[in-house]
């Protein structure tokens, strides 16, 4: 199993909208996935239509290894499940904490499902915390939305800074974000990205009304306008994004 | 796997729909659709506890169910025929896994109008899902075969209390209610054997029992075993086909060779000699095969400029693979291979007048067979002995096949032999078995590549710079190989030796002990 983190520093980048689209593309790609909200706002939990409930909130799902696995729902989509977030994963950081080894403890809790899954997109809260730490070792690659503007590209450097200091640092994937190709600014930004960042993702997710309707329809943007551009687009992200952990 | 309740609703399919939808079902339109279920000739992925289910209707879809995993899925163009037409990914990778080279092929097919049905709660997620199959029937059979419309219910994982009620209605209207999918249960409507053809060497057998009758039953399996794989061999299904083919002729060989005076003379000599020359036709496809599908393996480690001077060698291979199966297929086809396997059946099928016996034939088949076993153990200990540093390898390669033979013996009467020690010592006889095999493998490689080296010598290819750089990677080829077999032949005398021991004899003394205890 492959383990992805859609993370970011900054918030509102469009962090949750790609996990779940991304978990979308996999399944439809043929992969086996789990989706784990982690961020307690549960958006992506809303997403997909379940309910936000964490049996025993987010101490026994930190504490029980069995937890993970009884929180476990199916989808809509029968190749994507997820696990879902409420309001008690606010408490994240401290559960971890009170753990032994909390930057390892989000690892250790997906261990049991290695073998069910093909691929774990971890949707996380912003900033950088002790849960941040624990996903950064649970990760074989963090997908990075990125804005393309001045303020998103330094929070991409001090991420990567951060990650140097790591030992066995998750690969870095970022990609644009949110791109308004009427700007010119975010046109040359976004180029300059793509060329000189290292393993910056060659495909940009445009800022469009279609995807902002995913809050309306709670379903991927490729099972309401599979036509659209933003659906076409999270497709190839995806393609992107297997050629670089399946090579 | 999800878990699937199948409800057959003979007459009844509007009914049964009718109650669903009190029950909130929404259901689509219905879309005529062939559902498949794809697996082995041995039914590998059924074993695995996966099922591969191929649906099509305006589209071909795959959906892969495991264990406790949920269903993965993906579209395609058309029916794949093994794991490399699969689209690259976990899916092919999982399938792989499983199936290796083997070839996937229908194991049942249904044709039906289908039609999906799911059951929402309040914010609008699935927690269950229906599936109608009405105008059921069963394809590939001799003539049309209509089934019983069925009703799946498919608990959705984490929302298993809401098909409690689902099941329990429709059970009220008394249909018959299965724990399985529809086309597990067509295919135990037309008597198909989800495991797949099993080509175990041994048969239920009693130490006690007449060794004629012994020797005979399992001669049948293995006629059975050829039977089985002759036509996938003649079509080239996949290479798996010819492997088991060439290993059931081998095993009858060693066994009619065992079966001296228990079995009439003038038909062990006429058979022997017949299945000399069949099972002598499935020597080079068979190497050719292995050559092909272990090509990566052998060429990789040259490195990719190498193995890329190679690939006019890969396609000589792959032509005069195709040559020697067109051989293959015409002594399968003549009329010579059929009449030895007409006269066999009907030689194993019929019962054997008493005065045909040989005078070993009545005795007790324990006996005979820990005879036999004993026999062939001491056989290869005298000529592996006589094995040192100058030994030609024809010599190694006789101690191979005597190995062999003695191997298929005790997996043919493996239901006599007790298991635990049978495992013990054959574990033994394998690490000698693996050294002589590695040793062959090179020797013929070498053999093969050195041919081939005289050939394109001798023709020459169209650019002279080409045919420079292939000569001097076949030599690096060759090269590797050579040594390949020169470590192995190094290793014999320590591997003979760990086998030539005491501690083997025991191994077998409790084997042939346990069979006649």
């Amino acid at each position: 199993m492959k383990v992805l983190a859609t993370y970011s520093i900054k918030g509102g980048v469009g962090k949750t909208t790609t996990a779940v689209n991304l978990a979308h593309e996999a399944a439809a790609a043929g992969s086996r996935v789990l989706l784990w909200d982690l961020d307690p706002q549960g958006a992506a939990t809303f997403f997909v239509r379940v309910k936000p409930s964490v049996k025993g909130g987010a101490e026994r799902l930190v504490t029980d290894a069995r937890s993970l696995v009884a929180n476990i729902r199916a989808t809509d989509d029968p190749a994507v499940h997820i696990v879902p977030a409420d309001f008690s994963l606010r408490h994240l950081d401290l559960e971890l904490d009170s753990t032994k080894h909390p930057t390892r403890r989000l690892a250790s809790l997906l261990e049991p499902v290695a073998n069910r899954y093909d691929v774990a997109v971890l949707d996380c809260a912003p900033g950088i915390t002790l849960t941040s730490e624990s996903v950064f070792a649970a990760a074989d690659a963090l997908i990075v939305p990125t804005i393309p503007t001045t303020l998103s590209q330094r929070t991409l450097e001090q991420l990567t800074d951060f990650l140097a200091a790591e030992v066995n640092p998750p690969m870095v994937l970022p990609f644009a974000s949110m791109v308004d190709r009427r700007k010119r600014l975010q046109r040359e930004v976004t180029e300059h990205l793509m060329r000189d960042i290292p393993g910056f993702l060659p495909t940009a997710i445009p800022n469009a009304s279609v995807i902002e309707l995913m809050g309306v329809e709670r379903a991927p943007v490729a099972l309401y306008a599979p036509t659209s551009a933003a659906a076409s687009a999270f497709k190839q992200l995806w393609a992107d994004i297997a050629g670089r952990i399946w090579t | 796997m999800t878990r699937v309740t199948t409800f057959q609703v003979t007459g009844q399919t509007s009914s049964a729909v009718e109650t669903l939808i009190e029950l909130g079902f929404v259901f689509g339109a219905p879309v005529a659709t062939t559902t498949t279920l794809l697996d082995t000739f041995d039914g590998r992925l059924h074993r695995a506890g996966m099922q591969l289910r191929m649906l099509e209707s305006d589209r071909v879809d795959l959906e892969l169910c495991g264990l406790d995993t949920p269903t993965a899925h993906v579209a395609v163009g058309e029916s794949p025929r093994g794991s490399d037409d699969l689209p690259p990914g976990p899916f092919r990778a999982r399938v792989a896994a499983v199936i290796d080279v083997r070839a996937l092929s229908p194991r049942v097919r249904v044709r039906s109008l289908r039609t999906c049905g799911a059951l929402r709660n309040a914010d609008g997620k699935v927690v269950s899902l229906a599936e109608l199959h009405d105008a059921l029937h069963i394809l590939d059979q001799p003539v049309r075969l209509d089934a019983e419309p069925t009703v799946e219910i498919h608990e959705v994982p984490g929302y298993e209390k809401q098909a409690r009620p689902i099941l329990e209605a429709l059970s009220r209207h008394s249909f018959e209610g299965f724990e399985t999918d529809t086309l597990t249960l067509s295919a135990a409507a037309t008597g198909v054997d989800l495991d797949g053809f099993s080509a175990s060497a041994t048969v239920p057998l009693d130490p006690g029992m007449a060794a004629v009758d012994g020797f005979r039953l399992v001669l049948a399996n293995l006629a059975a075993t050829i039977d089985a794989n002759w036509l996938g061999t003649l079509e080239q299904t996949d290479s798996e086909f010819l492997h088991d083919l060439r290993i059931a002729m081998r095993r009858t060989r060693t066994i009619l060779a065992a079966a001296k005076n228990v079995l009439p003379e003038e038909v062990l000599d006429h058979t022997r000699a017949e299945f000399a020359w069949l099972a002598g036709r499935t020597g080079e496809p068979r190497d050719l095969d292995v050559y092909l599908l272990e090509w990566s393996r052998y060429t990789d480690p040259l490195g990719s400029s190498t193995a890329s001077d190679l690939e006019p060698v890969r396609v000589l291979l792959e032509r005069h693979r195709e040559e020697v199966h067109t051989e293959l297929e015409n002594s399968l086809c003549s009329d010579r291979a059929s009449a030895v396997m007409v006269e066999w059946r009907t030689w194993l099928a019929e019962p054997l007048g008493t005065e045909e016996i040989p005078n070993r034939g009545n005795r007790p088949l324990g006996q005979v067979v820990a005879h036999r076993v004993s026999r062939a153990h001491a056989v290869l200990l005298e000529r592996g002995r006589l094995i040192g540093p100058d030994t030609p390898p024809e010599q190694v390669h006789d101690l191979r096949k005597d190995a062999k033979k003695l191997r298929y013996l005790l997996e043919c009467f493996g239901s006599l032999l007790p298991e635990r020690p049978r495992k013990h010592y054959v574990k033994r006889l394998k690490a000698l078995q693996d050294n002589l095999g590695e040793h062959q493998d090179a020797a013929v490689h070498v053999e093969m590549l050195q041919d081939i080296a005289h050939r394109f010598g001798v023709a020459g290819t169209s650019s002279n710079t080409t045919n420079f750089e292939m000569m001097v990677a076949l030599g690096r080829l060759t090269e590797r190989l050579d040594q390949q077999r020169l470590a192995a032949r190094a290793e014999f005398t320590e591997r003979f030796a760990d086998y030539d021991t005491p501690k083997t004899q025991h191994a077998l003394d409790a084997v042939i002990e346990g069979m006649n205890g």
